[in-house]
């Protein structure tokens, strides 16, 4: 939708808020006489609010249809996120409708859980929260996840009453160094934000912004405004760090090191800018401390202690040196550990080095995620609440006996008999498990609240749906629970609005409604504050650089534990479409294998699907290995998110959790954890798993499918190759009548009727991170179809995102949307012996579900493989089903189905402009891919119309299609990728 | 002619049966049907028969059904006029299997019909002055005689090496 | 040829439709136990999904395809041998014709139900019928499934008609050999034949049309089965030599058939005088031509796709020798071009334990070629990212005996209650001959 039309519909909306929208669907149906006057039958309303799916708080706006949210998309007004929304935010509806999500309070009893009445457990925890206040200080403590201001104020207010100190914030990533390494280099004890789309030069040492690393949407958009194919321009990314994740995946240069001596390297790139006289502008004392501090990082040490090829070194070096504006970012999200902190540490001093003004870090704009408390302050909550320092424990929507290292002895501690716990949370996972009291409240998107993902901006929770349970918002509870005599405010909401009142954020009534409108208050776009200049910096420098770097023994191998870009920390596990649509990486569903290099592999006689256990002095798991290049020897990877013992029919019993094996050990310097295990034993079980994996080859054996240009090639422009009928140089055929040539077609061409839709796909954008094609299942009711029947090759992804590695260097990874490529010759459409693929009068390849009778001969005969086959009827158990979207059917067993390009988002804008009796407008039709995707690799359009984006992007030097040699004439338009010279 | 006699002569050897047939006439008797357990070249020589006219039936099946195939195809993608893998509508090269297929179909239910009709079956009346031994290895020779020769015939036939039936 | 008199052929072949011994019923309802097997798991299919099987995505087509093109290559033979040696008057062709037309329409029978069980939603199938409904939704006669729905449906009425016509004066002749239930029910199919001169002439002429109609129509069916396959672009499906590839094929499986078929019948029966050793021979003689046929035809397939320079084509065949179901190219191989080579030799031609043992072999290679075609060519073709594998569940084999069952449970029947050896056509050889 554009601007305009969401503008309309949202000041529609919002005014009177999930008013009329009934808890349960009705089991007769009945015309609506007096609808509410905000919602008319068939017609979706918008509301604006704020994903929390993580803590980077992007803005979405949902869709709604007869009172139940049905689609949820970014918020195009959202500086943040701009429109775009990742793969955890929209699978968001499916925590609202999860079947497993608790309908009524739980109390633990002698024998289980109970249900109780809401009202009741309401009273419980006031009682509770009252009669521990009573017994001295401190003994109501609350470990929430990241909140926004507003509910943060009411939970310390609360607090105090309860005479107890603020909430602890707990986030399983909680960036320890990287705070550290800010106060200690910015002055800033935060999270800073970088202005990433003005770089020239990236250079990361493992920071995964593409995936869950602080912001990743914006960080996405940020990344491609410096990185994508600029005409013949393209900037660099180098990636320093012991394995590539989808975000190293993205990088122009990945610099294997060993696991551990990122800093190592980090420091030796100091000591070379400052040897080639970057940061001559640096007060000569702070030169002479970092001359010191990096003495023992000559060249050949780095090299030697990071096992980094030399050329790629030089080249890296070499790049930075003449860069104009470099930014450096340090390690990933898990790795607070000495290495950790060091390498963010020389990462800031990097920066430094590189631009003394640090035009691209944004200090003034802050990300939220930085009131997480350490990793050692969650610890020592836990170890009071061990030795009886707390008598009632409210946790916020956290799971930390899963996220958690079993030795820190989260587990143990709720177990104690004389604590009253309570668990504010709509699932029965692991730590709710342990709880006294289970007390749902409303999810995000039924609630009221604000969120800051940054610090200037004020981002609306308003609740964009009928209630489905009678859960009490958080807020409320608070405000019932918290206060003995008469509350600051009858309800959140109020309470919220007074706030922000009072804060100046909104003056009155008006500028409430409009920030509903638009999702909330958001400063001016662009920069705010230049970043501000080192402050604090000491002359002598953090005491952590000193320490040397010791590698670990030659012969042990080393484990990593990952966020996932799909389940985050474990939160997303719980979600069908999330655990469905495969790991960019290794393409494998549902499961959770452990990645190695084919070396590490091969020394051990392993190979993919082998089943492994794996070590550590903390615990042992067993996964399925998946032998991968993007993995430095030596090394093993998992994601994190999978491996519950509760959470859910489709958490539990699923994959391993990584979580078990890593230590408990916090570093004293920043009091963070480490991801990063340089111990572990892999011994082979001797079984096999049958790996979920979506893909085939893992190379596309010089098929036209992904292709690539260079820069230079760029360059040289020149006229167009010889054309020919070989793979190799087969023209670009438009799938108009343009596109046909006698000399290669049979067949005379055909007209549309007024549009040709079509879509091209910028192959150098496209970060493979799936955002579209989570949006796709939640767009068209795709089914999901589970573990074993993808083993089976049932999948039934309209839309998938291949990952291929370059034949000529296979630890390069790139990506391809792969969806119906709507060709104007379809191969699928002439073998049906019943009409039911056929060609309409705008080019689209429709696919009629009602006349297929699965003869399943379109499939056979799709050079692209993207048609998919209902070989049963899927299940969508109650109340997901809540969630499907009225516009598209749900298709019943044996009959085939694929990409329709968002055929109902066609018509809906074409009834629109046939209303105001106008042709479609271009960008009026955004198929669900397109709207979501953070880069902006998708742009769909009119073929027909000269001057709309996609026909314009045929022109361009890199359009291609895919094996377009077979003649299909495919509407879909490929970009090629731009790699830089190897 | 009402009254006569029938009279079957049954021979082992199919040369004797064709061989009796012309004689027949000459000695005045009236010639009714030969009956063989195989097709008789013999025989048929010896009545003298042109080809059956089962052909006939087989070519007008044949050009009904050639048309039928073309026309069907046709008229039914025209019916619809979707475009499939960018062919035209009406594309005849693959309707021709169609009407091929329907060619043969047509000039063999054209062929089986002529075959009933020029040999007139269905039809169990013959079976009344039929012997069964005809379908095992005998000729029958099946002549007729005004009322009163019967004696002449059966004679006849005994001289020739038949054995003789007589029908009422 | 053979020397018996007309009244021995009568007698050898009735004796065959004395009242059978209850060991045949015993295998009647073994047989039926197998169809109902067969039955029962498609009832199963249909109302759970077709999900039941292994097809998936990129193999959407397993075993019900694969026995579908099998059967029709068994239907084969039957014509060929009655209506293609009959223009040929090959004289060796009368003992076997009647059986092999009988298998023929029994295998077509077989054969048609597979696309049947293999729809996703059988229930409509009606759709791929021209009738006409009020919003006038037609078939796709561009489509080669509908070519299939044409020829197929062709085809067995073609060869039922072409059987009966057959059988007529067969019939007379067992009318005239019974009395009672028997007789009256014979007098009825033998439409009150009598072998009139007259009804001679017209016959010999209908059966000598039919011949000559039947034998275009059997090399077309099996090239309408071939452009299944040819008219895909799939590497592996899309060559020009499909059709007389699959003809030749499905002649080569055909005959084996009638080997498998007849080395039993001829020993319960006593054929040996009818069904002699020579015939059996000269069957062995042309399997050794269509076994170099389909060998030739296997061999060009790697040629061109050597030659033809196409980087998938030829990745393909690669695959097809050294991927995971290579041990299929090697069944197939050897199966059908290499042992049947051995017929070369005269002590094997007439050596019955051979003759008997090679047929099997065939029969097998012969499945195997189909299943390198349908499964291998989709497993890897053009999209290496969609690449992937196939193997047959319980239903689908389930189905398959079923299928099996049906056709020897038919073939049983037949045997038993109507004369498996042509005896008009008998004595007419040995009238030439004698």
């Amino acid at each position: 939708m554009n601007r305009r039309t969401f503008l309309k519909l949202a000041s529609l909306s919002s005014v009177s808020f999930a008013a009329g929208c009934s808890p349960e669907s009705p089991k007769h149906l009945y015309s609506l006489v007096q609808a509410p006057d905000n919602m008319v039958t068939g017609k979706a309303t918008w509301y604006a609010s704020t994903c929390r799916e993580c803590p980077a708080g992007c803005g979405v706006i949902a869709r709604n249809r007869e009172s139940r949210a049905v689609k949820l998309e970014g918020n195009p007004l959202h500086p943040l996120n701009r429109g775009k929304l990742c793969m955890r935010g929209q699978a968001a509806l499916q925590a609202v409708y999860h079947p497993d999500r608790l309908r009524s309070p739980l109390l633990r009893e002698k024998d289980g859980f109970t249900p109780i009445g809401f009202e009741q457990a309401r009273a419980l925890l006031k009682e509770k929260a009252w009669a521990a206040a009573r017994k001295g200080p401190d003994r109501v403590r609350l470990l929430t996840e990241t909140v926004g201001e507003s509910q943060t104020a009411l939970f310390q207010t609360a607090l105090r009453n309860w005479n107890s100190r603020p909430p602890l914030v707990y986030e399983p990533y909680a960036y320890e160094a990287l705070k550290t390494a800010n106060r200690e280099v910015f002055g800033v004890d935060g999270l800073v934000s970088y202005r990433m789309d003005r770089a020239d030069v990236l250079l990361s040492f493992g920071a995964e912004f593409l995936e869950t690393w602080l912001s990743p949407v914006e960080y996405a958009w940020k990344f491609k405004a410096m990185h994508a194919a600029a005409g013949t321009h393209k900037g660099l990314f180098f990636l320093v760090g012991p394995l590539q994740t989808l975000t190293g995946a993205n990088a122009d240069y990945w610099l294997g090191c060993a696991p551990g001596s990122e800093a190592v390297v980090a420091l030796g790139l100091v000591r070379r800018m400052l040897d080639l006289h970057r940061g001559r502008h640096l007060a000569p004392a702070l030169r002479q401390a970092l001359l010191q501090a990096t003495d023992g990082h000559s060249q050949e040490t780095v090299l030697k202690l990071s096992g980094i090829p030399l050329d790629g070194y030089e080249r890296l070096v070499g790049r930075l040196a003449e860069a104009k504006l470099p930014l450096v970012l340090g390690c990933g999200s898990g790795l607070s550990d000495e290495n950790g902190l060091r390498t963010n540490l020389a990462a800031n001093l990097l920066n430094l080095v590189l631009d003394p003004e640090l035009k691209l870090i944004d200090t003034a704009r802050r990300h939220r995620v930085e009131t997480a408390g350490r990793r050692v302050e969650v610890l020592e909550l836990f170890k009071t609440i061990a030795a009886g320092g707390a008598d009632l424990l409210l946790l916020n929507n956290v799971n930390p006996v899963f996220s958690l290292p079993p030795e820190n002895g989260a587990a143990s501690a709720l177990d104690r008999p004389d604590l009253f716990v309570v668990s504010l949370t709509s699932f029965l996972d692991e730590t709710a498990q342990r709880a006294d009291l289970i007390l749902p409240v409303k999810l995000p998107l039924e609630t009221w609240d604000d969120y800051c993902g940054w610090s200037d901006v004020v981002s609306m929770i308003q609740p964009a749906m009928g209630a489905l349970s009678q859960a009490p918002h958080l807020g409320d509870l608070f405000l019932e629970a918290g206060f003995e005599g008469e509350p600051p405010a009858p309800d959140f909401k109020a309470y919220l609005a007074r706030r922000l009142q009072t804060q100046g954020r909104i003056r009155d009534e008006l500028e409430w409604l409009r920030a509903l409108q638009q999702g909330g208050v958001f400063p001016p776009t662009g920069p705010t504050i230049a970043g501000a200049a080192p402050l604090s910096l000491a002359q002598q420098l953090p005491a952590a650089l000193a320490t040397p770097y010791s590698p670990p023994s030659a012969a042990g191998l080393a484990f990593a534990a990952v966020p996932s870009v799909r389940l985050f920390d474990g939160r997303g596990a719980n979600k069908p479409w999330l655990c469905e649509i495969p790991d960019p990486i290794s393409r494998v569903a549902w499961q959770s294998p452990v990645r190695m290099h084919p070396d590490t592999a091969g020394a051990r006689g392993l190979q993919s699907a082998d089943i492994v256990t794996v070590r550590s002095h903390g615990g042992s798991l067993e996964a399925p290995v998946f032998v991968t290049e993007v993995v430095r020897p030596g090394l093993l990877v998992m994601e994190t998110g999978q491996g519950h013992g509760a959470y859910g029919r489709y958490a539990e019993k699923v994959g391993a959790n990584p979580f078990a094996l890593l230590s408990a050990a916090t570093h004293p310097g920043c009091g963070g954890p480490s991801s990063l295990l340089a111990e572990v034993t892999l011994e082979s079980t001797g079984r096999r798993l049958k790996l979920a994996n979506t893909d085939g080859s893992r190379t596309q054996h010089g098929r036209a499918f992904i292709l690539t240009t260079t820069p230079a090639e760029l360059l040289k422009g020149g006229p167009p190759a010889k054309t020919g009928l070989t793979m190799d140089n087969f023209p670009l055929t438009l799938p108009l009548p343009e596109g046909y040539d006698p000399k290669r077609d049979f067949y005379p061409p055909h007209d549309h009727d007024h549009y040709r839709w079509g879509m091209a796909v910028d192959l150098d954008r496209c970060i493979g991170c799936g955002a579209c094609a989570a949006a796709c299942y939640a767009e068209n009711n795709i089914g999901i179809v589970g573990e074993t029947r993808i083993t089976q090759g049932r999948e039934m992804a309209w839309l998938e995102i291949v990952r291929y590695h370059d034949e000529r260097r296979m630890q390069r990874v790139m990506f391809m949307p792969m969806l119906c490529q709507h060709c104007d010759n379809a191969p699928c459409e002439s073998v049906c012996p019943v009409y039911a693929p056929h060609h309409s009068a705008e080019g689209l390849n429709n696919q009629i579900y009602n006349r297929c009778i699965g003869t399943r001969f379109c499939s056979q005969n799709c050079p692209y493989k993207v048609r998919r086959f209902n070989w049963f009827d899927w299940e969508w158990p109650e109340p997901l089903n809540l969630q499907l979207n009225p516009d598209v059917t749900v298709r019943s067993k044996g009959v085939m189905e694929k990409c329709s390009f968002c055929i109902q988002r066609i018509k809906e804008a074409r009834t629109r402009a046939k209303n105001e009796n106008r042709p479609i407008r271009e960008g009026e039709v955004l198929p669900a891919c397109v709207q979501t995707c953070p880069t902006d690799a998708l742009v769909f359009g009119n073929l027909m119309d000269k001057d709309s984006r996609v026909r314009r992007l045929c022109d361009d030097p890199r359009a291609y299609q895919a094996m377009g040699y077979l003649n299909t004439k495919p509407a879909v338009i490929y970009l090629k990728k731009v790699l830089h010279e190897v | 002619m009402p009254g006569d006699a029938c009279i079957m002569g049954l021979f082992k050897d199919e040369a004797k049966a064709a061989r009796v047939i012309p004689e027949l006439a000459a000695a005045g008797f009236s010639f009714r049907r030969a009956h063989s357990p195989i097709p008789s070249h013999r025989i048929l020589e010896a009545l003298k028969l042109k080809k059956g006219r089962v052909g006939w039936f087989t070519l007008a099946g044949g050009i009904v059904g050639f048309f039928l195939g073309f026309a069907l195809a046709i008229f039914t993608a025209v019916q619809w006029n979707l475009i499939v893998s960018g062919k035209p509508i009406v594309s005849l090269i693959p309707f021709f299997i169609v009407g091929f297929e329907f060619t043969i179909l047509f000039s063999v239910f054209g062929n089986v019909i002529g075959l009933l009709v020029c040999s007139r079956l269905p039809d169990y009346r013959g079976l009344e002055s039929y012997d069964p031994r005809c379908s095992g290895e005998h000729f029958g020779v099946l002549a007729s005689c005004e009322a009163g020769r019967e004696g002449e015939l059966m004679d006849f036939f005994q001289k020739k090496g038949a054995e003789v039936k007589v029908f009422a | 040829m053979t020397n018996l008199t007309f009244a021995q052929i009568d007698q050898t072949v009735l004796n065959t439709l004395e009242r059978p011994r209850p060991r045949y019923w015993l295998f009647v309802a073994l047989m039926l136990c197998g169809v109902l097997l067969g039955a029962a798991a498609w009832t199963y299919q249909i109302f759970t999904g077709i999900g039941v099987g292994g097809q998936n995505i990129p193999v959407a087509w397993g075993t019900y395809l694969i026995n579908f093109v099998f059967w029709v290559g068994i239907a084969h033979s039957g014509t060929l041998i009655s209506a293609i040696l009959h223009l040929f008057r090959a004289g060796w062709r009368n003992p076997i014709a009647r059986a092999a037309e009988t298998m023929t329409v029994f295998a077509v029978c077989c054969a048609g139900l597979f696309p049947f069980i293999h729809l996703g939603r059988v229930w409509q199938v009606y759709y791929m019928l021209p009738i006409p409904t009020q919003r006038l939704l037609w078939p796709n006669f561009l489509s080669p499934l509908m070519f299939d729905v044409v020829a197929i449906s062709t085809y067995l009425t073609v060869s039922s008609l072409f059987w009966y016509t057959g059988l007529v004066p067969d019939l007379a002749v067992v009318r005239d050999r019974s009395t009672g239930l028997r007789y009256k029910i014979f007098r009825v199919l033998s439409l009150g034949w009598t072998g009139t001169h007259h009804q001679w002439l017209n016959y010999s002429r209908g059966y000598l049309f039919f011949a000559a109609l039947a034998t275009p129509l059997v090399i077309s069916v099996h090239s309408v089965v071939s452009w299944d396959f040819a008219l895909a672009l799939v590497p592996g499906w899309h060559t020009t030599i499909f059709a007389p590839y699959f003809v030749a094929g499905a002649i080569h499986s055909g005959l084996a058939m009638v080997l498998t078929l007849m080395i039993p019948l001829r020993r319960i029966f006593r054929y040996e005088a009818i069904i002699t050793l020579n015939v059996l021979e000269n069957v062995a003689k042309t399997m050794v031509l269509t076994g170099l046929i389909v060998g030739l035809a296997y061999g060009t397939e790697y040629f061109i796709a050597w030659y033809s320079h196409n980087a998938v084509e030829w990745e393909s065949f690669r695959w097809r020798a050294l991927g995971e179901y290579a041990y299929g190219l090697y069944f197939m191989i050897i199966c059908n071009v290499l042992l049947p080579s051995l017929f070369l030799f005269k002590k094997v031609r007439r050596s019955i334990p051979w003759l008997f043992a090679l047929s099997l072999v065939v029969n097998f290679g012969m499945w195997w070629e189909r299943f390198v075609i349908i499964v291998g060519g989709v497993a890897h073709d053009f999209a290496p990212h969609a690449w992937g594998f196939y193997a047959p569940r319980l239903v689908e084999y389930c189905v398959m005996v079923g299928s099996f069952s049906l056709f020897f449970f038919l073939f049983l029947l037949f045997c038993k209650h109507l004369p498996s050896v042509s005896m008009t056509e008998m004595k007419e050889t040995a009238h030439h001959a004698g």
